[in-house]
């Protein structure tokens, strides 16, 4: 048999590879540097994500496919693909300083967060099943790897395990409905799904639904979608403090991501049943997540359960989803990475050697000793709770907008009333912080790049609440390949 | 499109932006103060808050009274994708707001000298913060913009509650900032179906404030839910009864700045936002909410005053009494004709002096006795002398005796309800009265009798600073009691216009009918209080002979004056005349009583 | 009747059988050989669908590899210390509730599957059988499916990595668990 080797388009698959070597650079320089100097490892995994970057840029505004229309350069692929390199530059630069705290300054720390955004950034631009899949592992694996990345502390293995049994167990079900959508239509280009569901016309077959419900659920616990939440808090509280920032945000987006393609790519025949299989997550999330932040005194454990919460809002965009839809999706989860990462590098700061510096009433008076600290997290927090002038308010005003245009009334009013819920429990953090008064002297930990970090995401947090327009333009023109001509 | 703003009465100069932005401008300078010079802090704050009472000035001596049509406008592009503007501008409801509002602005800062005596930089600065963002309520034209001054507002005011306030301090600010987010979210809901309804009808997706007023139309049921959600946002912050149980709370713990603040400019920005919003966008629903309404602000009228006599803290009995006079307002504006609306937005302007006066007084007694309890006063005529007659002034104006302020807005809101509902000028009247007793109570307790309590005996009078504060706000009730004429004239333009609005037919079916109303009103004269009678008369005719044609048409078809007819009598699919009658009311802007506009929806 | 469908159902048969094993002995090593009887039906079914390629590959590493480090673990870590976990706990009403339910839609779904669809159709069918030559599966490796080729060998370095440093040991470290552990 002769063998035709296929000509890939390499300039698509760019970012990519600069990705994959520069984790293999990484893991090479690692070897080669001292002990005492490990931080220069993360400012070149840093200088990866720029690069990468760098190389993502030229195809803004392409389409095209390659490696038989498995991967796709479209403008979601290409926002989302922003969204990741962003989180992860962000993570890198608060995680140069907690490392050295924790003890754990390891140059494989920053490859495997490199390794884990390559998963992500394929899973945006994956056309097909295995790709996703593959990808999906490639990033669960290294992230599970760095939920456990303090060994001494048995919190941090504890929560490796947990995320790393629930994780696999739903990601056998997630294969489960790919393998049902592969038996249905016989391929596994999710393009080409979408065409022979429609061609059969199966309507709501029982194999076609439970293929839906298992994707959904495989997804959803990437998402950190409620049923599929329990491990959230946990793992986040148990995980290195910027690895939970990571995985509030990278994981989700590309959970979203591959959601957003899957259903609306390949499931367009039962939009309806997903629809509301959809309709009922996201309130069940919405809700849950905002009733049970109220009660954490743990600042990680209530981050964990806000940003289940926030999962609820950006499926109000995957329920409505047309185009302002997911554009809303996009969009939020940009904003999202700068208020949910600002929000757990002020517990970073907060972090010292021994202690993690994780109760709530560990900001009490923070704002007397630190007043600029006070702010910024003050800005996170009105961020999340989505209060204007952030861009939290922005994200969710988009959301919400959304919803009410596609006559999800109900959606919106469950919507906007979970958030002014979530607002009780944020400011009783602010609360503490402003109008109480200190209990003890407060030493905060901070690093030039932490700082620098901060203030990116105050500045990005405000900019994008004062001045929307052009990230508004970009999201929407991200979505013209999936609904334009 | 009819023009929606006249010219610039300063070529363009953008005041508005600054009257707006001087306080953040000044706020932002401050966060770089070192926060030890306290005397450069404070001073700087009131230098801040004075050169922007300066910049408002100018608002209102180049005010042109004679239109309704939006002045000083400044419209940029900001967000085009979502159609939100950076759209200023004011008209006669806004104006004597954005007065007082800067006025209080330096009132506040000057009482606060010696209140305040932690964290001042902080202070300070949340001070300056929230005068931009209610201003900015009162003079943004998009509703984009004017919901992210409405929710950014909230903030400051959570600070200084929280920070400065009272024991109970934490309590009171998270249950202030829950209670109107929890409103202001639904108000969300509600500007973002209008902003689609709209889209959809015209393709132009836009948050303008303006073109929505003038073009959307709702159908019944659309009014009906979307006042709903304005009606949760506004009603929580004026408060009306069931939702006010935040105000005390937030009154008796606040700063004497802070509560000052809520109780001139806070309270307002809800009654604003019924007269600004509710009545000219859904006017179907706001005729049909008006008993609803009526009997919410007659509950909280009587109600208020019942319990302000109750009480034994002064503060919390002025907080109460803010409930029963801002029912008086939402009465007075739900009687939905130009008297009542006129009386409505003066008696804004005037509780805002008046309770703004009396928290001050309270925070003056309170900083020499640290206490507030009336019991621990009486007598106090005798000691300070000065302090009698300020109080005495601004509960008699609080009360509404002629010659004062308080009675021309009471005045005018009975005649407007009275055209309504004799039963329901007949409350108010029991709640003007309950008024009169409680602050005539509470005066004769502090005041009279003879010192009991031994600390009484020394108390200090007021000081130069005290007295200069209290001046300006005494000067206006005199001035307001004495010749109103040029505030409501201010007034009146808009107000008629918005009187104009509330009668017209906004159904989709009303379309046509509404256009060719519009055209009417064009030629109409513009009505002010004087003339009033005259152009009624004159408008009257008119739709006569309009109803004339339609009747004739209905009998047989005439040619002529057929594109009018044309357009009213399919629309309602009634006879042609009952069809003709709500155009009457709609270009004569006087008052019909209720039963006259049912039978043309 | 064809003589393939018997050789299925035996097979089927004895890879339920073994799975239930599995899943119900108490005792971890008889359970790991439940297992890989488990692997050597599944292998059999592969190879009566033509897929010799699969099959091989599901004995050499599942059967072969993969078990073997399961019995090494098993050994090394001392079976007798293991606590063997009850399965019955708080949840296990709702846990039942919902395996029932999913096992009464996957009945279901076989139930009506067979009379409904036709999977894939026909020339799915003989492109399956096709395929599952170690020949086609090569040429499908590394011409169609080359992209998720790549992303594997990706996957396999990172997992790779991750395994070691999570296995690896420092000095330093060790004395951190200890101090842990007097604590």
């Amino acid at each position: 048999m002769e063998l035709t080797l296929p000509i890939p388009n390499l300039r698509a698959i760019m970012p990519e590879l600069v990705m994959t070597f520069w984790a293999c650079l990484v893991l090479v320089v690692d070897v080669l540097i001292s002990k005492e100097r490990k931080t220069w490892v993360g400012y070149l995994a840093l200088v990866g994500t720029l690069v990468t970057m760098a190389f993502t840029l030229p195809l803004l505004g392409t389409r095209t496919s390659t490696f038989s229309n498995m991967f796709l350069v479209d403008g979601v692929a290409l926002f989302f693909k922003f969204i990741f390199l962003l989180a992860t530059a962000l993570v890198i630069l608060v995680s140069l300083r907690y490392l050295d705290i924790e003890g754990v300054n390891l140059g494989e720390y920053y490859a495997m967060i490199l390794f884990a955004t390559l998963g992500m950034m394929i899973m945006a631009a994956g056309n097909e099943l295995i790709t996703i899949y593959l990808s999906l592992e490639l990033m669960v694996i290294s992230t599970y790897v760095l939920c456990g990345f303090i060994r001494r502390d048995r919190r941090s293995t504890e929560a490796a395990v947990k995320y790393f049994l629930l994780g696999i167990f739903t990601s056998a079900i997630l294969l489960y409905g790919m393998a049902l959508l592969y038996g249905l239509t016989g391929t596994t280009n999710l393009t080409e799904i979408g065409r022979a569901l429609q061609a059969k016309n199966l309507g709501a077959n029982p194999a076609l639904l439970l293929a839906m419900i298992f994707l959904a659920a495989g997804l959803g616990f990437k998402v950190a979608a409620v049923p599929f939440h329990m491990y959230v808090p946990d793992v986040y509280e148990g995980s290195p403090t910027p690895i939970a920032a990571f995985i509030s945000v990278g994981p989700k987006a590309a959970g979203f991501a591959v959601l957003a393609r899957l259903f609306l790519v390949s499931l367009p025949a039962i939009r309806p049943q997903w629809g509301t299989l959809l309709w009922v997550l996201c309130v069940m999330t919405m809700t849950l997540g905002n009733l049970v932040a109220m009660k954490q005194s743990n600042i990680k454990r209530m981050l964990a359960y806000s940003s289940i919460a926030h999962a609820g809002y950006v499926l109000i965009g995957l329920v409505v989803a047309n185009e302002i839809g997911l554009a809303s999706v996009v969009l939020y989860m940009f904003v999202y990475a700068f208020m949910n990462i600002g929000a757990f590098s002020m517990v970073i700061l907060m972090c010292k050697r021994g202690d993690r510096g994780e109760r709530i009433e560990d900001f009490r008076g923070l704002a007397r000793s630190h007043p600029w600290a006070a702010i910024a997290f003050l800005v996170f927090f009105l961020s999340l709770a989505g209060i204007p002038p952030t861009g939290g308010f922005i994200g969710k005003f988009y959301l919400f907008s959304a919803a009410i245009q596609a006559n999800y009334v109900w959606l919106a009013v469950i919507g906007v009333a979970n958030s002014a819920l979530s607002v009780y429990y944020y400011f009783r953090v602010t609360m503490l912080m402003y109008m109480s008064d200190p209990s003890g002297e407060i030493r905060l930990t901070l690093s030039p790049s932490l700082v620098f970090a901060l203030a990116v995401m105050v500045i990005g947090t405000l900019a994008i609440g004062l001045y929307p327009s052009p990230l508004i333009a970009a999201a929407r023109a991200s979505m013209a390949p999936i609904f334009g001509p | 499109m009819t023009p929606t703003e006249i010219q610039h009465a300063l070529g363009g100069f953008p005041i508005l932006t600054l009257v707006t932005f001087i306080p953040l401008a000044g706020a932002i300078v401050l966060l770089f103060v070192n926060s030890r010079s306290t005397g450069l802090i404070k001073g700087f704050a009131l230098v801040v808050t004075l050169i922007d009472l300066a910049f408002s000035l100018p608002l209102y001596t180049r005010f042109d009274r004679t239109t309704h049509l939006m002045q000083f406008a400044e419209r940029h592009e900001w967000i085009p994708s979502l159609g939100a503007q950076y759209y200023l501008g004011i008209d006669g409801i806004s104006v004597l707001l954005i007065l007082l509002t800067t006025l209080l602005g330096a009132v506040s800062v000057l009482c606060s000298f010696k209140a305040i005596e932690e964290r001042q930089k902080e202070y300070y600065v949340s001070l300056l913060v929230l005068q931009t963002g209610m201003l900015g309520v009162f003079i943004a034209l998009d509703f984009f913009l004017f919901y992210i001054f409405w929710e950014v507002m909230l903030v400051p005011m959570y600070f200084l509650i929280g920070i400065w306030g009272g024991p109970r301090k934490l309590y009171a600010a998270i249950k202030f900032f829950l209670y109107t987010l929890a409103g202001s979210v639904f108000l969300l809901l509600g500007i973002l179906a209008l902003y689609f309804i709209h889209g959809g009808q015209t393709g132009d997706y836009t948050f303008d404030i303006v073109k929505l007023i003038y073009q959307v139309k709702l159908t019944t049921g659309q009014q009906f839910w979307i006042f709903l959600a304005f009606f949760v946002g506004f009603a929580i912050k004026v408060p009306m009864f069931p939702f006010h149980t935040w105000l005390p709370d937030a009154h008796v713990e606040a700063p004497t700045a802070g509560s000052v603040i809520l109780a001139g400019v806070l309270l307002k920005m809800g009654t604003y936002g019924f007269v600004r919003f509710n009545l000219p966008l859904f006017p179907q629903a706001s005729q049909s909410f008006v008993p609803f309404i009526a009997l919410l602000s007659i509950i909280g009228i009587i109600y208020g005053a019942l319990v302000a006599m109750a009480q034994d803290d002064i503060k919390k009995l002025v907080a109460y009494s803010s409930v029963s006079h801002l029912g008086f307002v939402m009465l007075g504006v739900f009687a939905l004709n130009v008297q009542g609306v006129s009386g409505g937005m003066l008696q804004m302007i005037n509780h805002g002096l008046s309770t703004g006066a009396l928290f001050l007084i309270v925070g003056i007694i309170y900083e020499r006795r640290h206490t507030r309890m009336i019991a621990d006063f009486g007598g106090l005529s005798k000691v300070i002398p000065v302090f009698t007659v300020i109080f005495a002034i601004t509960m008699l104006s609080s009360i509404g005796l002629p010659g004062l302020n308080g009675f021309v807005g009471e005045f005018l809101i009975l005649v407007g309800v009275f055209q309504r509902s004799i039963m329901y000028a007949a409350f108010a009247v029991v709640g003007i009265i309950l008024g009169a007793a409680y602050m005539l109570w509470l005066f004769q307790r502090m005041m009279f009798g003879a010192v009991e309590k031994a600390e009484n005996q020394n108390l200090r009078d007021c000081t130069a600073r005290e007295v200069i504060y209290m001046l300006p706000l005494l000067l206006f009730m005199f001035v307001i009691g004495i010749y109103p004429k040029p505030y409501l004239s201010i007034l009146e333009p808009s107000v008629a216009n918005i009187v104009r609005q509330v009668q017209v037919d906004r159904t989709p079916q009303a379309a046509a009918q509404k256009s060719a109303e519009r055209d009417m009103l064009q030629r109409a004269v513009s009505p002010s209080a004087a003339q009033e009678q005259a152009p009624s008369r004159l408008a009257g005719a008119r739709p006569a002979g309009v109803a004339g044609a339609g009747a004739s048409k209905a009998a047989v078809p005439v040619a002529g004056d057929g594109a009018t007819g044309d357009a009213i009598s399919p629309s309602s699919g009634a006879p042609a005349v009952a069809a003709a009658a709500p155009s009457l009311p709609a270009a004569a802007g006087v008052p019909q009583p209720a039963p006259h506009r049912q039978p043309g929806r | 009747m064809d003589l393939s469908f018997l050789f299925f159902y035996l097979f089927a048969a004895v890879a339920v059988g073994a799975a239930l094993v599995v899943v119900l002995n108490r005792n971890i090593l008889h359970c790991a050989m439940a297992l890989v009887l488990m692997f050597f039906a599944i292998a059999a079914l592969f190879l009566m669908l033509g897929a010799e390629f699969i099959a091989a590959v599901q004995v050499l590493v599942y059967a072969g590899a993969i078990m073997v480090l399961f019995l090494f673990v098993i050994l090394l870590i001392q079976i007798d210390r293991v606590q063997m976990l009850r399965f019955a706990h708080r949840q296990s009403p709702l846990v039942v509730i919902i395996a029932v339910l999913l096992l009464a839609e996957l009945l279901y779904m076989i139930i009506r599957g067979t009379l409904g669809i036709a999977p894939g159709g026909a020339d799915a069918a003989a492109a399956g059988a096709a395929s599952g030559s170690t020949e086609a599966f090569g040429a499908l490796l590394y011409t169609t499916y080359l992209f998720p080729f790549e992303v594997a060998s990706v996957l396999l370095l990172a997992a790779m990595i991750g395994a070691i440093l999570l296995a690896r040991l420092d000095k330093e470290e060790v004395g951190g668990v200890s101090r842990q552990d007097m604590s």
